[in-house]
């Protein structure tokens, strides 16, 4: 058995649906809020995620991020180093789409160089006669980057659950590969 | 892996691992079932790992106090280490007697000698704030007297 913890950034433009998310997260599907309320700073929510067929669990710790970007720089402070990605954009929005490359950027500057495993997450699905961006455009996008990719609708609450065990396994994945390392390093 | 130091080392001479002075982990910030923090004090090549985000932490409680000039950290992908101390006996008001920036190894584990200049305590507590990568490893400490 093992607890892994990770600070999970949630970042994406405004009004992509990222605290949509996040409480969906936190109430296991059940809760979409349907007022829309800007975050304007930052958000902490904790979720605890169990990996299917282990032992093993990954406490997450999610910064929810306001996305405006006005607010940017201040929330930045307290990033902190982040041990995971969500990056967020509106599948109605090619624009939001197209900021992901900037909010990589600002991601990578508080990384120190260490490798982040993260999720793209194309939100509002429900939503399909506004779509402006297609599933394979994003998916290779994603791939590009080194983030596996996910489609969910808070509001139909559907596969939001999806991002957060791609993110759990991602995590436990890099905790055993840097085990191994450590099993075979030798002496100082 | 093994720890071999040559006969002449002089970390050889007033070495004490912590288990031969009594000494336990009574602490520790993270959970890894099969890396148990209890593998920093047994004198063998097991080590304690941490798992996930910082600062990370364990505390070392001795039998009695226990007046060390110097410890010698074998670890991992440690950036920076802050060591307090207490000489009460419920591990409580730790003040900090040292802090020390470790270099970066890769491949081999890193020893570093942390003086504490004759300090006397009951408890250490090492809090390690940040790393060189998102987990760092502790395989071994061990006193000076």
């Amino acid at each position: 058995m093992v607890k892994l913890r990770a600070r999970c950034l949630l970042v994406g433009d405004a009004a992509v649906g990222k605290s949509a998310l996040s409480h969906m997260f936190h109430s296991e599907g059940t809760l979409f809020q349907k007022n829309y309320s800007m975050t304007t700073g930052v958000e902490l929510l904790l979720k605890c995620v169990n990996i299917p067929e282990t032992n093993d669990s990954v406490e997450l710790y999610i910064i929810d991020s306001a996305g405006k970007e006005t607010l940017v720089e201040g929330c930045e402070k307290m990033w902190g180093e982040p041990s995971l990605l969500c990056l967020v954009f509106d599948l109605t929005s090619e624009q939001s789409f197209a900021n992901c490359g900037r909010w990589m950027e600002r991601v990578r500057a508080h990384c120190r160089g260490l490798h982040l495993p993260g999720v793209l997450v194309g939100n509002k699905s429900d939503l399909s006669a506004r779509r402006e961006v297609e599933s394979s455009v994003a998916q290779e996008w994603a791939q590009s980057q080194g983030l596996e990719y996910h489609e969910t609708s808070a509001r139909a609450m559907e596969n939001c659950d999806a991002p957060l065990l791609s993110l759990a396994r991602a995590f436990q994945s890099l905790y055993q590969e840097r085990r191994e390392t450590i099993q075979n390093l030798s002496p100082g | 892996m093994k720890y071999t130091r040559s006969p002449g080392d002089p970390r050889n001479m007033t070495d004490s691992s912590l288990s031969s002075l009594g000494a336990k982990v009574v602490v520790a910030s993270s959970g890894d079932e099969n890396h148990p923090p209890e593998n920093i004090t047994d004198g063998t090549e097991t080590f304690w790992m941490s798992t996930g985000m910082f600062p990370q932490e364990f505390i070392v409680r001795f039998a009695e106090a226990t007046t060390m000039s110097a410890v010698t950290v074998d670890s991992y992908n440690v950036k920076h280490l802050r060591i307090e101390k207490t000489a009460s006996q419920n591990a409580s008001q730790f003040e900090l007697v040292t802090e020390k920036e470790f270099g970066h190894t890769e491949g081999h584990l890193q020893s570093n000698v942390v003086s504490l200049n004759g300090s006397s305590a009951t408890h250490l507590r090492f809090i390690i704030t940040t790393g060189y990568d998102h987990f760092v490893s502790v395989h071994r400490v061990t006193v000076q007297n």
